[in-house]
């Protein structure tokens, strides 16, 4: 009936007092603090000017301890290990994708302005040029959702130093974790209930949406809220590029995703005057079947 | 070289030595006359509390900075319906925010001391342990207990100087063994804002709406639905299976359960501007600095909606009747409105069964909860 939850969320884990990391970070953040204490052991300010070379020798000794000890011991990472990062970038029609303040031209004629792309990246994998594979991460929202977004969203990874041939990754929510619902989950967690239908159509893999000035009126007045997912609809993508990370001059690795290319082809373009074709969500995917394919199949790695 | 290592100690030594001189006292004329400094008694090791949540919602946000305790909660159920938070201790959080009327007023828009109109809406408090956005209609307060600190100081609310309620409070018979009790302090100095704030805030992150007869019918099974409750619920409200081209409210967008509100930002159509400039009523975008977010305001949890009218950030319309008309008729085509808000049309029964649907989410529980109870 009910879930029990200690008034505090639990920690990553407890630190031993002066051993671990606490005791630098404690030294550091009160450097000040800490000279005085060990120029003046007796408390009083005052008095320290008093203290005999001895002591100012023992200060001269220990002053740059204080330093090393400011360290951060989060940057240590295996020597074979390089911090790496995706950008995960969105376009329209190759530029920059702006949130609500893009006016972009539509092939049927009309503009639209972009309000939210979002999709899911589940098991996002290093392909290694050995064979061996290297999981980066389970689960990841890209959300370009805001004015104030940037057209660009960066995850770090600890990468094995090596060459690779590529990534690869499920677009949407896997399986595993599309048959768990959102109150397995914290409420921030990104499978939460906003992105979650119902228990027949599961979560939302990506959304697209969009005000569409049809007439070229100048009133972006026909709202497009395109909802795309389900376990049938779950893709694997791979993406090719030869990168080698070592740590000096890393390729950047960038996963471009392009709006239009989502919503037309060259060949084909979908209708968003249709108003039966204006809205797209649970259980009713057969009407964006295409703009799924065609978003599964626009991915592209940009090694810049 | 030694000489002149020893030079820069003592230099040093003498500069960290000179700041220790207490700082000249404040001249301030106006300042309230401080109250003596007491020594605190008694217990001072608050014991932690567990929060129950119902096994259908999220995981709470639990605050790693304000952790729950009891005597926490207690302390801030307190402060939160004590006047002496107010100007001359003359109102309460409380009066704003009323128990039997799910934490709302009644009011379109919420009064202050004196009689002063505020300019929003006070909101509902439940399950704010599920918010991971901003607190406020428009994201103002980063975390919920900064929350708490505004209204104290808004002249359009309770008006005070928060140092005359620091006085009030260090002076109290009763207040400063609470604070003790909470947060472990030992003299009435240390009564301070942030800890006054934080009790309220473990207190409001206690009250949690999610006994309902939707909760009862679809997630316990004691219940069932109506038919127009039914009907409202799953051809009217909820998204899941939507035909191609049906003319559907799709409330669930943003009002999925079981919470019932995204938490997030966005412009709902009410105002008909010319340009994103012109909302009287800037709300999510003054804080966010874009001028493409003006207009926009969290979407607030549909649960007791029954019992928190008037509705809007600025309580406009006074009955669901009004709302659902608001949203069939589509917004304004204003280019920040969200767009799911599509406009549609719906029979009066359609509309009958819709509202007999929200009103399945009144929790009749919250509303007597003790816990929550005005504890004077």
């Amino acid at each position: 009936m009910f879930n029990s939850y200690p008034g505090v969320p639990p920690r990553g884990g407890w630190q031993i007092p002066l051993l671990g990391r606490c005791c630098w970070s404690v030294t550091c953040s009160s450097g000040a603090l800490s000279l005085l204490i060990i120029l003046n052991p007796l408390g009083t300010c005052g008095r320290a000017q008093s203290y005999t070379m001895k002591f100012l020798s023992l200060f001269a000794l220990l002053f740059p301890l204080l330093f090393v000890a400011c360290l951060d011991d989060d940057d240590v990472v295996s020597p074979d290990t390089v911090a790496t990062s995706i950008d995960f970038v969105a376009t329209y029609a190759g530029t920059d994708l702006a949130i609500q303040s893009g006016t972009y031209a539509y092939p049927t004629g009309a503009q639209l302005k972009t309000t939210l792309f979002q999709y899911y990246v589940s098991d996002l994998t290093l392909l290694a040029a050995d064979g061996s594979t290297v999981p980066l991460s389970e689960l990841e929202l890209i959300r370009y959702g805001s004015a104030t977004d940037a057209a660009t969203v960066t995850r770090t990874y600890n990468v094995p130093a090596g060459d690779y041939v590529g990534l690869r990754f499920g677009l949407g929510v896997k399986p595993a974790l599309n048959a768990l619902d959102p109150n397995n989950f914290a409420a921030d967690y990104i499978l939460n209930e906003n992105e979650f239908w119902g228990p027949g159509t599961r979560y939302v893999f990506a959304k697209i949406e969009a005000n569409a000035d049809l007439e070229n009126d100048g009133t972006f007045d026909t709202g497009l809220s395109y909802h795309l997912g389900s376990d049938a609809l779950y893709a694997t993508i791979s993406l090719t590029g030869n990168i080698t990370i070592d740590g000096e001059n890393d390729p950047r690795l960038t996963i471009v995703a392009d709006v239009l290319k989502a919503l037309a082809s060259e060949t084909e373009t979908f209708d968003i005057s249709d108003v039966n074709q204006q809205r797209v969500h649970g259980g009713n995917q057969a009407i964006g079947q295409a703009i799924w394919e065609r978003l599964v199949g626009q991915f592209k790695l940009d090694l810049r | 070289m030694v000489l002149r290592l020893l030079t820069i100690t003592a230099l040093f030594v003498l500069f960290t030595a000179a700041s220790c001189d207490p700082d000249p006292p404040v001249v301030c004329p106006a300042c309230p006359v401080d109250v003596p400094d007491l020594p605190i008694t008694g217990p001072a090791t608050p014991t932690a509390f567990t929060l129950e949540v119902p096994d259908f919602m999220p995981r709470p946000i639990l605050d790693e900075t304000n952790p729950l305790t009891e005597e926490g909660i207690e302390l801030g159920r307190r402060l939160f319906y004590d006047k002496i938070m107010g100007r001359d201790s003359a109102i309460a959080c409380a009066d704003c925010h009323r128990q039997e009327l799910a934490f709302t007023d009644g009011r379109a828009l919420a009064i202050g001391v004196d009689g002063r109109e505020g300019t929003r809406s006070a909101m509902s408090i439940v399950n704010l342990a599920f918010n991971p956005n901003g607190f406020n209609w428009d994201g103002a307060a980063p975390q919920l207990w900064e929350q708490a600190i505004h209204p104290v100081e808004n002249m359009l609310e309770m008006d005070e100087d928060w140092e005359r309620v620091l006085q009030r409070l260090r002076r109290s018979r009763d207040y400063p063994r609470r604070f003790r009790a909470a947060f472990g302090i030992g003299r009435t100095s240390e009564i301070s804002r942030e800890l006054a704030v934080k009790a309220i805030a473990q207190f409001e992150r206690t009250i949690i709406s999610g006994d309902s007869h939707f909760d009862r019918v679809v997630y316990r099974n004691t219940e069932f639905f109506t038919e127009e409750e039914q009907f409202g619920a799953d051809s009217l409200f909820f998204i899941e299976n939507v035909p191609v081209g049906a003319n559907h409210p799709g409330c669930g967008h943003c009002h999925n359960k079981p919470s019932f509100g995204d938490n997030k930002f966005k412009n709902n159509g009410l105002d008909d501007v010319a340009n994103l400039d012109d909302f009287m009523d800037k709300g999510f975008g003054a804080v966010s600095g874009s001028r493409l977010d003006n207009g926009k305001f969290r979407t607030p949890t549909l649960r007791n909606i029954a019992l928190t009218a008037p509705y809007m950030h600025d309580g406009r319309f006074a009955t669901l009747e009004e709302v659902l008309e608001h949203y069939a008729s589509g917004g304004h085509g204003v280019e920040n409105e969200d767009p799911n808000i599509t406009g549609f049309t719906m029979t009066a029964a359609e509309k009958e069964a819709l509202i007999a649907f929200l009103h399945t989410l009144t929790d009749e529980s919250l509303l007597t909860d003790e816990r929550y109870a005005n504890p004077f």
